[in-house]
């Protein structure tokens, strides 16, 4: 059975067009590359 | 192989993963598929492109612009998501009208939250008959319609949910509940089982082809005739009544607007007619005016004729001419002020001196024997005057002496009544015989 209010608790406001700038400027563009990259570089760092 | 290297073959993997759910359209499963793709290689801008693609199928305009945006910057040239871009930004308004409805969803969802269900419902119909990609404002609308037991109005927004996005978890989860509740889940099991209840075939199972029986030339003939006879029977039956019905139907419109014509006619008539007695009436009005005024003895004109008259008397010093006109003069036909005070300085002067003249001139008159004179200058001096006793019996002497005794004794009466210690009420008795 449906819990009507904690179903209707799951619905979030949908971006709207006006922040699509601050959406695109606040992106994290952080990929499994850049954190593997950075464990080397700390690896790294470690051993010297 | 490197951590990069390694990275990107995962990333496409997943990609390669969401790329076929996009394509039976499973969009809940090829989102969540290219997300992880770009979790592993932020460059991988197909799976970024097609992640708008997707948003943008299911109505959420802003994500996929998002998405598209960040990809023409991470590869500014030979990109399919700077054509997106440009297709959506150029459509004028298309933009505008999206943000709207995205606004009012949010607005709806607000409502909803604040117990509005009624705004929020009436707010969220408005958005999908607009936008009716939108997954999100269909999933709201049928968990406020669930809310409210009308299970039939939300399968049908779930219905419209699940043609968008087919293994969306949540419509699907709702859709049980509706089925639940409207038995439409008996209904399809009872198909199912239906659709599988036929007997298999058996080697030994003989098809029986359909008959087929040779005719003869009169058969034919009797086939063709009886094919005539139920055409001309359809025709009779089915075709004529319909266009009789269609032609009367013509008849009875164009009856009615002949009609219609006919009444706003007559209605126009007697507009007119009524117009036609207002304007007699007035022509009547203004010539009985016209004749009052141009009438010869009583009309207006006549009266200041008369006037004229008398003054041009008065100016030659015709004192008798302008008492004789006087005495017919009707004052009242002359209603201009300034006039009314030249008759006022008349009537003055006749009331002092005039009403002596009529009488004198009714003793000449009666003198030469011309009584029914006299008489008329009597009345006159009298209209004048009406308190001349001498005046009313030298009348009654004309009367007396013309054996007209009715007249005579009503006005001796007057002379003995009215002033009855008089010489003349004593000749009166006296005449009377008493």
């Amino acid at each position: 059975m449906i819990d009507f209010e904690k179903e209707l608790e799951q619905f979030k406001p949908s971006l709207e067009v006006e922040q699509i700038e601050d959406a695109v400027m606040n992106m994290d563009l952080t990929d499994m590359t850049d954190i593997l990259m950075k464990m080397v570089e700390e690896s790294q760092e470690r051993k010297e | 192989m490197d951590y990069a290297k390694r990275c990107r073959r995962i990333s496409n993997a997943f990609y390669n993963a969401g790329l076929e759910k996009a394509q039976i359209r499973d969009l809940t499963g090829a989102a969540q598929c290219l997300k992880k793709s770009l979790h592993f290689d932020k460059y991988n801008i197909d799976a970024r492109n097609l992640l708008g693609l997707i948003y943008y199928e299911a109505g959420e305009t802003a994500e996929a612009l998002v998405q598209w945006v960040v990809s023409s910057n991470l590869r500014p040239q030979d990109n399919r998501a700077l054509d997106y871009l440009e297709e959506i930004q150029g459509k004028p308004g298309q933009l505008e009208d999206e943000s709207v409805h995205i606004r009012k969803y949010n607005q709806a969802v607000q409502y909803a939250q604040t117990d509005n269900s009624d705004l929020a419902i009436l707010q969220l119909r408005r958005v999908v008959e607009h936008k009716p990609n939108y997954i999100k404002a269909h999933m709201l609308l049928a968990l406020l319609y669930i809310g409210r037991e009308e299970y039939t109005k939300a399968g049908q927004s779930l219905y419209k949910v699940l043609q968008i996005d087919k293994n969306n978890p949540r419509a699907s989860r709702y859709m049980s509940v509706v089925k639940r509740n409207t038995r439409q889940g008996d209904v399809e099991r009872k198909k199912l089982l239906t659709a599988f209840s036929h007997r298999e075939m058996q080697d030994d199972d003989v098809i029986l082809p359909p008959t087929y029986k040779e005719t003869t030339g009169w058969l034919t003939i009797i086939n063709i005739a009886a094919g005539l006879l139920m055409g001309a029977a359809v025709i009779f039956f089915l075709v004529m009544p319909a266009r009789e019905q269609q032609l009367q139907a013509e008849h009875n419109q164009e009856l009615t607007q002949v009609l219609e014509q006919v009444n706003q006619r007559n209605i126009e008539i007697d507009g007119l007619e009524a117009d036609a007695a207002a304007l007699q009436e007035e022509k009547e009005a203004a010539d009985a005016r016209l004749q009052s005024i141009i009438d010869e003895n009583g009309g207006m004109l006549s009266q200041y004729q008369r006037l004229i008259a008398i003054l041009q008397a008065y100016r030659a010093d015709d004192f008798q001419t302008a008492v004789e006109l006087y005495s017919d003069l009707d004052a009242s036909a002359i209603t201009d002020e300034g006039i009314q005070t030249v008759i006022a300085d008349i009537r003055t002067d006749m009331e002092a001196n005039g009403y002596q003249v009529l009488a004198e001139l009714g003793n000449r008159a009666r003198d030469a024997g011309n009584t029914d004179q006299a008489l008329v200058y009597y009345q006159k001096s009298l209209a004048i005057h009406p308190d001349n006793v001498q005046v009313i019996y030298d009348m009654a002497m004309v009367y007396h002496a013309r054996g007209e005794e009715d007249q005579a004794n009503e006005l001796f009466g007057q002379v003995i009544v009215g002033y009855p210690d008089s010489e003349l009420a004593a000749l009166a008795r006296e005449t009377r015989g008493y």
